[in-house]
């Protein structure tokens, strides 16, 4: 029980942090960002495909890159089970590294299509991160694709079965972390900026800013923020498989969190990651007694599928606005005044 | 080299008729449907079990297939769309809701192919039809009759919008539903007539597309970006942009992965769907409205007279 | 014809149209004035049931028809033909006169779009050419044609010389005069073309602000100092 109240922590941090960045792009920013899971396997990318790398070459390792990737988080984890400062180090260095990286490919991505209308803009980005999803896993050279590869455990000089609850304290404080910067950063002009522009494109262009300057930016946040839940995603799981970064997962179910919380209101996001990840994690774990409970010819999965596309569906028609609406910016001037 | 040419005319087919229904119901709905390839894979499954309940040929039964796959098209309109559609949401808001139809679709694939299985006793989240197809004169099954459907649908298509009543209707709501509308036309109509032959043609595609490649639960994720890259090449405003963009797709993505198999060896067919990008991103950088939204098509227009 | 009561309305919460009056009379041309942004436009959509209505009354030969939809109002013989997108150019100019007749029976439209042919002979020579390629006096009478052929009683025509060279307007103002003398049909039209519009015209209203400053006959608006201090003044300038 406490496992299961312990992945539901973990996984309702990093389905925050992924939401809230979603959140800044589509519920404040009307960017339709279909291609959400490309940011998030943007991260795994710099921790499987770049960090790994390093450590091939810093040991020396010869062979394909797979099981030379295997030998290198192995000793990699040896020493860090030694010194808990460079796990920390390798983490930070990784964050940091993904942030810069998913910026570069968020700002990138939406560039094609950036002074279009929203109906091009989804289907670009969607398109976009689906190619480079099937490249990634087709090709096993690159982060190694299907088969996946191993990463170091960054937290290995913590004890074995405390491992989990670490990770998961890891991930908590980097949601909190996101949150904290997005409520400022939305507080600021740049936010109300962002608003108006969902509103209305030409009321911004009337005020003399570049719709596609601004939306470049946000796509460039939102992404870099993205790409720390991959990165934290993958050092828990201690390897990268690129299926686990597909677009059910990681664009479609961040969809489904602004819409079931409420798009445009942070917190609202976050209590609909809880109710989500609470859901899908219960499914996931009971998903062989629900198969046998409900005598069901296949894989309880298909069902998830089936249930989370009939829930958005229906907060789509029934409640479209989420459970928390979204709340007017109060300006300082805006409060003084009805503070009168 | 004369194997990669059919390959790439009967893939070539096949995108036309998956994206002549992408466009169509763009047109009339506003909205780009993320389904459509969920469409053609239910298309397949729908081949599939009537091969192996009815034992029934996959060719056969494309009437069928045809008339299965409008249902599919009228309830994609009516159970996710049309609802919001009334309500009055936003494109974004749409466009999600096809996101979750075609996870839904996605679900009932996956579980159907099992229980599938379960009936037959053999294994249907994996098939191909190739050892089905016949040959006429040395051409391949599935390069005639992909290339009959095609000429079907543009055929029929033709007849019914330029000859007859409810035809000039329906490019009439197609262009400005709001003048249609006040010319006493019902604009729902236009919108039914696009969904069901949408899942129609989708459904067809898609019984086809299992003699061409191997069929699995989760193809629609790799043949989406295709179609959507011929629907923009050619343009999302015209019906026939579906057509121009189809073969211009399905033409470089083969021949772009014959080639690079020269090189690489096998396993490279997921790089044409870069080809198929950069052409979409080429396209949206350049001339959004594809190559029917041109001065240069007008004038070919004109010059054919349509 | 027409007789509008306390019509307020707009678009979602934006209202446009403040307590208007006003009555069209049959048989007679009566024309809508006022400074952009005035919510003429409006007031003509209103009337057909493209706007949100708050509160009024549109009582049409008798029958309240406020809240009647669009394809209703078309059966009862009133046309509106909007300033621009008011004929389907990728359909051909025969496929335009023909959907104009699409609530009709089969025998009957081809008497219509005759009919309509003979009103507007200009039309005869281009019938297989595209809408889309037509001139904007060409394309305007088709929007004309069209509504002859649904048997229109009443036409609304929102400033059917925009964009019009003096003398292709000339002749669609004639071709209103001669709508009404010949075939009775009432026009209610909104113009920026001001002062030749209410020369032709039986009955004047104008407008500013969403409110209706005058409404009478037509002449004397012409002289009203609220006419001339608007349009001599402001719109003087623009038609230079």
């Amino acid at each position: 029980m406490v496992e299961l109240i312990t992945l539901i922590l973990f996984f309702f941090a990093l389905y925050t942090i992924v939401s809230l960045s979603l959140n800044l792009e589509f519920g404040y920013g009307g960017i339709p960002n279909f291609g959400k899971a490309l940011y998030v396997l943007t991260g795994a990318v710099v921790v499987g495909g770049i960090l790994n790398r390093l450590l091939i070459w810093y040991f020396g390792i010869e062979g394909d890159f797979i099981s030379a990737s295997s030998i290198a988080a192995y000793k990699m984890t040896e020493l860090i089970s030694q010194n808990p400062l460079l796990g920390l180090g390798i983490f930070i260095f990784c964050v940091l590294l993904a942030i810069v990286a998913g910026a570069i490919v968020g700002a990138l991505s939406i560039l094609p299509s950036a002074k279009l209308k929203e109906d091009y803009l989804g289907v670009t980005l969607l398109a976009i991160s689906e190619v480079v999803y099937l490249i990634l896993f087709y090709n096993t050279e690159i982060v190694g694709g299907y088969y996946g590869v191993s990463t170091p455990d960054i937290l290995a000089f913590i004890p074995g079965e405390y491992r989990m609850y670490a990770y998961t304290v890891l991930g908590l404080i980097c949601a909190i972390i996101v949150y904290l910067f997005l409520e400022r950063l939305l507080n600021s002009p740049y936010g109300r900026i962002l608003r108006g522009h969902r509103e209305n494109e030409d009321l911004i262009k009337a005020f003399g800013r570049d719709v596609m300057k601004l939306r470049v930016k946000t796509m460039a946040i939102g992404s870099a923020i993205a790409a720390i839940a991959g990165v934290i995603f993958v050092f828990y799981s201690a390897s990268v498989v690129v299926n686990a970064f597909n677009r059910v997962e990681w664009t479609f179910y961040p969809f489904l969190i602004v819409l079931l919380g409420g798009k445009g209101n942070n917190r609202g996001v976050v209590l609909g990651a809880f109710i989500f990840v609470l859901l899908k994690m219960l499914i996931d774990f009971y998903k062989f007694d629900i198969k046998y409970l409900l005598h069901l010819p296949f894989e309880a999965v298909w069902l998830q599928y089936i249930i989370f596309g009939i829930l958005a569906l229906l907060i789509l028609c029934y409640k479209p606005e989420g459970i928390l609406k979204e709340r007017p910016i109060f300006t300082p001037p805006i409060k003084s005044r009805i503070n009168e | 080299m004369i194997d990669v040419v059919i390959g790439a005319i009967v893939w070539s087919n096949l995108l036309v008729l998956l994206a002549l229904g992408l466009t169509m119901t763009y047109i009339t709905t506003g909205v780009p449907n993320f389904a459509q390839a969920s469409f053609a894979i239910i298309g397949s499954y729908i081949a599939l079990t009537l091969l192996r309940l009815a034992e029934l040929h996959p060719y056969l039964s494309l009437p069928v297939t045809f008339i299965l796959g409008g249902i599919l098209g009228l309830l994609t309109y009516y159970l996710a769309l049309k609802p919001l559609i009334k309500r009055k949401a936003s494109i974004e808001m749409l466009m999600i809701a096809t996101l979750a139809w075609d996870l839904i679709l996605f679900g009932i694939t996956g579980a159907y192919s099992e229980l599938l299985s379960s009936i037959t006793k053999k294994t249907e989240t994996l098939f191909v039809f190739t050892y089905l197809d016949f040959e006429f004169y040395g051409l391949p099954g599935r390069l005639i009759v992909s290339s009959l459907l095609v000429l079907l649908t543009i055929l029929g298509l033709y007849l019914l919008l330029y000859k007859t009543k409810f035809g000039i209707a329906l490019r009439a709501s197609m262009e400005n539903p709001s003048l249609a509308e006040a010319m006493g036309i019902n604009v729902e109509n236009t919108r039914l007539f696009s969904w069901f032959l949408s899942g129609a043609l989708a459904c067809m595609a898609g019984s086809v597309l299992p003699f061409l490649q191997e069929i699995v639960p989760q193809t629609g994720y790799f043949i989406i970006v295709s179609i959507f890259a011929a629907s923009i090449v050619g343009g999302l405003y015209h019906i026939l942009g579906a057509l121009i963009g189809g073969y211009i797709i399905g033409i470089s993505e083969s021949l772009f992965t014959y080639v690079l198999s020269i090189f690489l060896g096998p396993g490279v067919l997921v790089y044409s769907k870069v080809i198929s990008l950069l052409m979409m991103i080429v396209t949206i950088l350049i001339h959004p409205k594809g190559i029917t939204g041109t001065e240069l098509w007008r004038k070919v227009e004109r010059w054919l007279n349509l | 014809m027409i007789k509008v009561e306390k019509l307020n309305s707009g678009y979602g919460k934006l209202q446009i149209l403040f307590d208007i009056d006003l009555e069209v009379p049959k048989g007679e041309i009566t024309t809508i004035v006022g400074p952009n942004g005035s919510g003429k436009s409006t007031f003509l959509k209103s009337l057909f049931g493209l706007t949100d209505i708050y509160s009024g009354s549109i009582i049409y030969e008798g029958k309240d028809i406020t809240y009647t939809p669009p394809h209703e109002k078309t059966k009862m013989g009133i046309s509106y033909l909007p300033q621009t997108n008011n004929v389907f150019t990728n359909l051909t100019v025969r496929e335009n006169l023909r959907i104009a007749g699409y609530i009709l029976e089969r025998d009957e439209v081809e008497e219509r779009i005759n009919f309509a042919l003979e009103v507007f002979p200009e039309l005869k020579d281009i019938l297989d050419r595209k809408a889309g390629s037509l001139s904007g006096g060409q394309r305007q009478m088709l929007a004309m044609a069209t509504a002859l052929v649904r048997k229109t009683k009443l036409l609304i025509l929102d400033e059917p010389t925009a964009q019009l060279s003096p003398k292709l307007a000339q002749l669609i103002f004639d071709k209103i005069v001669e709508l009404r003398d010949s075939y009775s049909i009432t026009p209610l039209l909104v113009e920026q073309n001001a002062k030749r519009a209410l020369e032709i015209s039986d009955i004047g209203y104008m407008f500013v602000s969403g409110r209706v400053v005058y409404g009478g006959p037509a002449k004397a608006l012409l002289n009203h100092e609220k006419f001339q201090s608007y349009f001599l003044g402001i719109v003087g300038v623009e038609e230079c």
